[in-house]
């Protein structure tokens, strides 16, 4: 390779790494896995007893990020997307209402990633863009912007 | 206009204009399908020397095209061609006919000349066909390569003539709105009204099983053939035969031309569509105010 | 229009809104220089996540933030071989005058057929709320052209056809 391609850069003994933007996930790769199919049961039951706040809640809270986390932020995706699909639109600003700011954020994250991969599982564009307009009309564009500025991505 | 003209208007303006009022000329100019033509006055004003250059000018004669000339132009053939052309007509303005009627008819017919020299296969076949009613038959597949990389196929069968055409898309754009076109051109035969037009076939890439044995023939995707299939109702009397070959000979560029003009159409809706854009667009702008400013004196500050 | 696609058109516009905070930033890199950082990728540090907004797979819209820049890209409808050919043109006959449309990036990015960007100075120089107005339109109008050229060729195609066979009966 010619010396003008090399990125000098990358050399610079300052440069900054993708893992000095974040902290990574105290949790074990492991535990995360069983952290969330662990939620994916609770919020079965959860969505049994008709409780969709409840089952959002579960899902989203300490959500799975950074590395080697793939299979556990995909069954999340999974678990996020399947409790979309099975409420009925009138109901959603309701659900919204009730969550707590942070897991408003992290919903949204999950639908930015859900949108990103259409057709994936039962990825369906027009749920999530229903969801997304109604979460952001509680939730403000504010939301929007702590999604594209939040490094721990889902 | 919708349908193409078979006659040259070139032609046809110039003679008008020279029967009235005769003067020296020479001018060249060219037809569809790279046809050249000159006309010029050699010795005296009132003659003028009209040559043509076909393309395929020896396949034509090979079917009969000096035969069809003949009949038409009868002593207006010379017998010795101009240099760089193939047939050339002498027109004596004096010789022709006073009558505005016959005159406008001569004037016509002479316009027609491409047209004629071109009608040469299409008459043999149609006669052909005539002929093989009873033996039963296939006839003679004649080809007439009238552009570099396209050709016309006619052949006569016992009960109907085929004529198919090769035509290259050179461009993407025009290979997809000719696959349209030519789809519509299918198509459009359902209608009651043109149940009688001739029926038409088109594949692209691979030709028709009519001409599969050709050598030389290009399997591109950018190449399309269309087949008619012309029944005797399409050249039952002289008026008929006439029209048919007039109308059929221009298909190609009938369509061509068509494809051009829809291009063109969405470049100007591009073009307004792009303009409104520019509008909204504008409207985000803010508006910087512009003040003169002056000196001292009075004299205007210029930004250079 | 359709409620789907309000909903789109809706999920694109309040990304932009969000995305649209854009402020002057000198590169980190190069002394003196100041360059949009979403096409350098320099520093890490300034790039925000980027973010997709979808109908479905043929139809999506890719925003990519950073401190001084936006990048945002469009893939729009092609269902058959006529509104791809056309989409092309379209696209290239605009990308074309992007001298004009000075939010306009001369290539798109590579999996989608139009790319805008918007920086500090747009920013600061235009009415943001009308720049997203602008693109929202744009999305809006640029299926519906796309779908009446089609229109518009087959019925000349329809015409055209006709009027040459008919002509065999005369």
């Amino acid at each position: 390779m010619s010396f003008r391609k090399i990125d000098i850069d990358a050399y610079d003994e300052d440069v900054i790494q993708e893992t000095e933007l974040v902290e990574p996930d105290p949790r074990d790769p492991t535990q995360v896995l069983a952290d969330a199919k662990q939620k994916q049961a609770d919020v079965r039951s959860a969505l049994a007893r008709n409780d969709v706040t409840g089952a959002l809640s579960i899902a989203l809270d300490q959500a799975p990020y950074g590395p080697n986390v793939d299979e556990a932020k995909n069954l999340t995706l999974q678990t996020v997307v399947s409790i979309l699909n099975s409420t009925r639109s009138a109901d959603i600003p309701a659900v919204l209402k009730d969550l707590s700011v942070e897991n408003q954020d992290t919903l949204m994250k999950y639908l930015y990633k859900g949108m990103a991969m259409p057709g994936w599982g039962d990825v369906s564009g027009s749920v999530l863009l229903i969801w997304h307009e109604k979460l952001t009309e509680v939730a403000g564009t504010g939301c929007i912007v702590r999604v594209m500025t939040d490094r721990r991505t889902v | 206009m919708i349908l193409l003209e078979a006659h040259n208007v070139i032609i046809q303006t110039t003679l008008n204009d020279k029967l009235i009022k005769p003067s020296s000329l020479d001018v060249q100019f060219v037809d569809f399908d790279g046809v050249r033509f000159r006309m010029s006055t050699a010795d005296r004003k009132t003659v003028i020397l009209l040559s043509m250059h076909i393309r395929c000018w020896d396949e034509l004669v090979k079917y009969g095209a000096m035969d069809v000339l003949q009949r038409e132009y009868g002593n207006l053939i010379v017998s010795q061609p101009e240099a760089e052309y193939n047939v050339s007509l002498s027109i004596d303005l004096e010789q022709a006919p006073a009558d505005q009627e016959a005159r406008d008819a001569f004037v016509r017919s002479i316009s027609m000349f491409k047209r004629n020299a071109l009608a040469a296969p299409f008459e043999s076949a149609f006669a052909q066909q005539k002929q093989l009613e009873s033996s039963g038959q296939i006839g003679e597949l004649m080809a007439i390569h009238y552009r570099d990389e396209e050709a016309i196929y006619v052949q006569a069968s016992p009960d109907r003539v085929t004529v198919i055409f090769s035509t290259v898309f050179r461009e993407e754009t025009d290979r997809i709105f000719g696959k349209v076109f030519l789809q519509e051109f299918v198509d459009a035969r359902r209608q009651p009204s043109i149940q009688n037009a001739p029926q038409v076939l088109y594949s692209s890439r691979d030709p028709p099983l009519e001409i599969r044995d050709v050598p030389g023939l290009r399997n591109t995707e950018d190449i399309g053939y269309v087949t008619f299939v012309l029944f005797p109702r399409h050249f039952a009397n002289p008026t008929i035969v006439a029209n048919t070959i007039s109308h059929i000979q221009l298909f190609r560029d009938y369509l061509h031309y068509h494809i051009k003009c829809s291009k063109a159409y969405m470049h100007s809706r591009m073009r307004h569509r792009v303009a409104e854009f520019q509008k909204v667009l504008n409207r985000a702008k803010t508006e910087v105010a512009v003040t003169e400013r002056k000196t001292v004196t009075g004299r205007t500050m210029v930004h250079r | 229009m359709s409620n789907v696609l309000r909903q789109y058109l809706s999920a694109v516009r309040s990304t932009l809104t969000a995305a649209l905070t854009l402020e002057d930033f000198s590169s980190q890199v190069v002394e003196r220089h100041n360059k949009p950082e979403i096409e350098v990728q320099g520093s890490k540090e300034v790039l925000l996540n980027p973010l997709i907004v979808s109908r479905n797979e043929n139809e999506r819209v890719l925003i990519e933030p950073s401190v001084n820049s936006l990048r945002m890209s469009i893939r729009i409808k092609q269902a058959d071989e006529i509104e791809r050919i056309l989409c092309h043109k379209f696209t290239r006959f605009m990308m074309q005058r992007a001298e004009s449309f000075v939010v306009l990036r001369r290539k798109p990015v590579p999996g989608y057929d139009i790319s805008f960007l918007i920086t500090n100075v747009h920013s600061e120089t235009m009415l943001k709320h009308k720049i997203v107005d602008f693109i929202i339109q744009f999305m809006e109008d640029v299926d519906r052209e796309i779908s009446e050229m089609k229109l518009s060729l087959n019925a000349r195609a329809r015409i055209v056809a006709e009027s040459y066979l008919l002509a065999f009966n005369a």
